[in-house]
């Protein structure tokens, strides 16, 4: 393991021994630093980029320490070295830009004093020259990044902070952002995405300095304009080396033109945003080759390639370092979020299911859904659900993010189910460059803020939308080519015909020892979005009064069921993962309507009342239940009309009303299915 | 006996510890022998510092007002003491004119493994342009200290026409002579500057002061103090203990620093024998005090201090002996050797 250490700790420091790791990491080296480094504050962003790398010392073997920024090495950091108390076979080498000979004798020698025997000194301004960004900590070395996919250039505009006060500035980057020719990405320091997202230009594509490593951006940006007095500080500048190593183009915009004095092969642009969009449109986009061949020629980045720095320090890149094209086809990773119950999933596994033979797909899933996920055949990876008792909001996104980052690599599918993108799955997708699909239900509720979900959107290649059974409930927040409608994705079982009906009925009813003259199963959901224990308790009473009724309540495996419905001699709690094999020999279901039984039920011809579940974050249940009883396909009932539920329950039961809606959900004709029309979709062998 | 000539003296009085220390004790050696000016150079390394409180009082005591800043500094020799606290700056910033120019240097030129201390080509260049004078030596103060100003020499050339110095120019140790305990016990301690270089690698320190030893007295821990010490160590911050109840504390003086670094005269091992006790160093550091300083590896010194407790008597006939062998480095004999350096004529009227 090599360990980053800095000569000062500071933010600074510590952010630019991010960058050295993340480089050296990408090159293949192993890399840890040291978790009592980590700055008391620390961006939620940098969390995410540290978290891979830090470690407890004790628990690893150092085989190599680098010292970045050693022109000025501080008492922590000699303090630290010493109570290392390193081996000899362990390699120490100090990294800076010294001002003078006086400056590296004395900065080896502090660092001896510490480690008791002498480091190797790597100085910078003989290697690489004058810096770009004068108190640059990091080496700031050029790496190669892979080539983004053949598709739409990626133009990233990087901006100081005080480019939002010109009140023309937003608005001319929402013109660019509508060209047909490149997307528009802006990179902005400190609060400025926060500030853009809440204005009328939200729309734009935003990142903050830190939100992704400088090579995740290279690997992004095929052209990237600098602006801002000088070269926008280390994080900015290490972005446009791997641009440039990439054979991508680099745009110095600065006014101080910085880059350009600092010797880089920059093309050097227009200092005003408003001229950008014709200098990229007329003399990049038309030579963008052309500009990436003679920027890989230059003297200059031959100086600062990561491979001479890698030499300087003797390190030896690990082999098969070098990017390349990961073996097609791909793993497909699925990733369901965990929502009200278990519907992601579910989802998921039913278009898992469709992929047919050689896909091999597998899963990603919190702990609720393993089990049912592992039960489909397929390989989970446990997430971590958040918790109250985490220190932080996000501690189980940041060890999602590191074991979806362990299990994908470029080439692969990731597949998204949910309604909020974690920045964990967000972070791999881009850091990865994985091709990404986002099934994503409509049926919003009017009002509901989707700003925050939709800006993410554009990290994925595609969105699937699973169709509703009614065509009025299909709508979306987005659209564009990305945006794929398939059917509703919805399990589909052989309907058992009357006999095999009533065979079953009589085994259930043997292995619950009782007789089942009358089935009734409730779904109203296990309790986290709304409290069903009345209407339970109201239809447990109801039904216990019907001689040879069963009624069961069905539950996901672990969840939780009101206490006090044992009591009822004809009501029992199962908990099933199989539903819906239950609802094909009932008499009446009362459920919820979520997306996944909403569909079972109809597409199984369920006699169904459906009484909606309705909270902020979630989909509009009450217009989808509705959509089905006024045709005539369901009853729909609100959870505070317990009256009305029991005049419901008895007509389906009593006045035939069960009957009737069977025999109309048997001639109904619903849309196709989409299960399979959304795994050719995920696999790119879609018919459009 | 004086010394005819002028002579002016040469350095940045607020260097801290040994070099103002060294020089303070010299000027009141050599008060009988002549009355030399003092130039004070306000050098970049020190910049903001007042000037150390030894050589502040002995400007008191002898009447001696330095002159900042000098534009010129001449005088028949003119002596400037430790060139390193020229390394932060481009040029010496002054002219020398004398006959001979003698630059004591106080700290050693290279390193043990061979690195540079400092940038010393960078700081006899610059005395070097600024100097005009018949003749320019270095003044190494020890054997050691001279071998590394040799070695240097030999890697990088001195500046043409400097010479060395055939006899050292040793710090000063007048110090009131304590007679040795007769009863000596395991008690071991060590004193310095809390500096990284002063220390040696844990695992050694470990070995110099372990857990069966009657006393561990470290005296200037202050990095172990902030990094926690084990609980058999009596660790206390530089100058957080008076010397003489430190030297009451223990019998046997233990000192080995970085092994990256090493003394260039090695003060606080005289100071431990004056104070009656027996001092263990390094070899190389050890060398410099004619047998008075036990040379050993971290390893043998367990087996050192348990012969000499075991063995009362050479352990007191060991202490006087080097005691008298502290003579060498008397105020009488360093005036002496100046009178011999300073006092012959270099060059003369046609």
């Amino acid at each position: 393991m090599i360990l980053i250490e800095a000569g000062e700790r500071t933010d600074k420091a510590f952010d630019a021994k991010l960058l050295v790791a993340t480089q050296l990491a990408a090159r293949g080296h192993r890399v840890v630093l040291d978790d009592r480094t980590r700055p008391e504050k620390l961006e939620r962003y940098q969390k995410y980029e540290a978290a891979s790398f830090l470690a407890d010392l004790g628990t690893v073997t150092l085989t190599r320490v680098i010292l970045i920024g050693a022109e000025s090495v501080g008492q922590e950091t000699m303090m630290g070295l010493r109570g290392m108390r390193l081996g000899a076979e362990v390699a120490v080498s100090v990294v800076g830009r010294f001002a003078d000979r006086q400056s590296a004798i004395a900065a080896r020698a502090k660092v001896a004093y510490a480690i008791g025997r002498e480091p190797d000194l790597v100085d910078l301004a003989t290697l690489q020259g004058p810096p770009l960004v004068a108190s640059a900590i990091s080496p700031l070395a050029a790496a190669p990044t892979p080539a983004p996919p053949d598709r739409l250039p990626h133009l990233f505009v990087v901006l100081p902070q005080e480019a939002l006060e010109d009140p023309q500035t937003l608005p001319i980057l929402s013109a660019v952002d509508n060209l047909p020719d490149y997307r528009l990405n802006v990179i902005l320091p400190g609060k400025g995405k926060e500030q853009v997202k809440a204005s009328r230009h939200a729309g734009l594509t935003v990142f903050g300095y830190s939100e992704l490593s400088p090579a995740a951006f290279a690997r992004l940006a095929d052209i990237a304009a600098f602006f801002g007095d000088g070269v926008p500080g280390e994080r900015m500048a290490a972005f446009a080396l791997d641009l440039m190593r990439s054979g991508r183009v680099a745009i110095d915009c600065t006014s101080g033109g910085g880059f350009l004095t600092g010797g880089a092969p920059v093309l050097r642009g227009p200092e005003e945003i408003a001229a950008l969009a014709n200098y990229v449109q007329h003399t990049v986009l038309v030579n963008r080759g052309e500009i990436g061949r003679q920027a890989r020629k230059s003297p200059w980045l031959t100086t600062h390639a990561v491979e001479a720095l890698e030499s300087a320090l003797g390190l030896v890149a690990a082999a098969g370092v070098a990017p390349a094209p990961a073996p097609a086809p791909g793993r497909v990773v699925f990733v369901p979020t965990n929502g009200i119950g278990l519907g992601h999933a579910r989802r998921c596994t039913l278009i898992a299911e469709a992929m047919g033979d050689g896909a091999d797909p597998a899963f990603a899933a919190f702990p609720s859904c393993v089990p049912l996920v592992r039960d489909r055949g397929f390989d989970c990876l446990p997430l971590v659900q958040k918790s109250p008792d985490h220190p932080e909001d996000h501690a189980n996104d940041l060890v999602n993010y590191l074991r979806l980052r362990r299990v994908l690599r470029a080439g692969d599918r990731l597949v998204f189910d949910g309604g909020f993108v974690f920045d964990s799955i967000h972070r791999t997708i881009l850091e990865h460059g994985l091709d990404a699909t986002w099934i994503r239900r409509g049926l919003w509720q009017a009002g509901q803020a989707l700003a925050t979900a939709l800006d993410r959107e554009r990290a994925f290649a595609r969105v699937i939308v699973p169709g509703e059974a009614f065509a009025e409930l299909n709508t979306d927040r987005s659209s564009g080519a990305h945006v794929r409608s398939v059917g509703p994705i919805v399990q589909r079982l052989r309907q058992p015909d009357a006999a095999s009906r009533a065979a079953r009925r009589v085994a259930l009813g043997e292995t619950l020892g009782r007789e089942v003259g009358e089935l009734v199963v409730t779904m109203l959901g296990g309790g986290v979005a709304a409290d069903r224990t009345a209407q339970m308790q109201a239809l447990a009473a109801m039904l216990d009064a019907r001689p040879g009724c069963l009624h069961l309540i069905v539950v996901w495996p672990g969840a939780v069921a009101p206490a006090g419905l044992g009591s009822w001699k004809n009501t029992r709690v199962v908990q099933t993962q199989n539903a819906l094999a239950l609802c094909q020999l009932a008499d009446l279901v009362i459920s919820a309507t979520g997306y996944n039984s909403f569909h079972e039920l109809l597409y199984h011809a369920v006699p169904t009342i459906f009484v909606p579940q309705m909270a902020t974050f979630m989909d509009d249940q009450e217009r989808r239940a509705r959509a089905a009883s006024d045709r005539g396909l369901a009853e729909t009932v609100l959870a505070h009309e317990l009256l009305l539920l029991e005049r419901e329950v008895r007509a389906f039961l009593d006045a035939g009303k069960a009957d009737r809606l069977r025999s109309a959900l048997a001639v109904v004709d619903l849309p196709a299915p989409g299960n399979d029309d959304a795994a050719a979709v995920i696999l790119g062998k879609e018919q459009r | 006996m004086t010394v005819s000539g002028r002579i002016a003296y040469v350095l940045d009085p607020r260097f801290p510890g040994g070099t103002s220390s060294a020089v303070a004790e010299e000027l009141r050696a050599i008060a009988p022998l002549c009355r030399p000016a003092v130039h004070a150079v306000s050098s970049r390394m020190f910049a903001g510092r007042d000037p150390a409180p030894p050589l502040a009082a002995a400007f008191e005591a002898l009447g001696i007002d330095p002159v900042w800043d000098a534009g010129t500094i001449s005088a028949d020799t003119v002596i400037l003491h430790n060139p390193s606290f020229l390394k932060f700056q481009p040029d010496f910033g002054a002219r020398i004119l004398c006959r001979h120019l003698i630059v004591v240097t106080h700290e050693n030129f290279l390193r043990p493994g061979g690195q540079e201390a400092f940038d010393t080509a960078g700081c006899l260049g610059q005395i070097d342009r600024a100097t005009l004078a018949l003749r320019k030596s270095l003044a190494p103060i020890s054997a050691h200290n001279r071998a590394t100003v040799a070695a240097w020499g030999d890697r990088f050339g001195l500046p043409p026409g400097w010479d060395v110095l055939a006899e050292d120019w040793f710090n000063i140790c007048d110090l009131p002579m304590t007679p040795p305990t007769v009863a000596p016990r395991d008690r071991r301690g060590r004193h310095s500057r809390p500096g990284f270089e002063k220390f040696p690698p844990p695992d050694t320190l470990d070995l110099c002061f372990p857990r069966h030893a009657e006393a561990n007295v470290i005296l200037g821990a202050d990095l172990m103090i902030a990094q926690g010490a084990p609980a058999h160590w009596q660790v206390y911050p530089f100058r957080g203990l008076d010397l003489a109840r430190y030297f009451g504390m223990i019998d046997f003086m233990v000192y080995f620093t970085a092994p990256t670094w090493q003394e260039s005269f090695g003060r606080v091992l005289a100071e431990a024998i004056a104070a009656g006790k027996v001092a263990i160093s390094d070899p190389a550091t050890a060398a410099g005090f004619g047998g008075g300083v036990i040379g050993a590896r971290p390893g043998e010194v367990d087996g050192i201090i348990r012969a000499f407790v075991e063995d009362p008597a050479r352990y007191t006939g060991h202490v006087r002996a080097a005691q008298a062998a502290l003579a060498g480095f008397s105020a009488a004999a360093f005036r002496a050797r100046f009178t011999g350096l300073v006092g012959a004529r270099i060059g003369a009227a046609a």
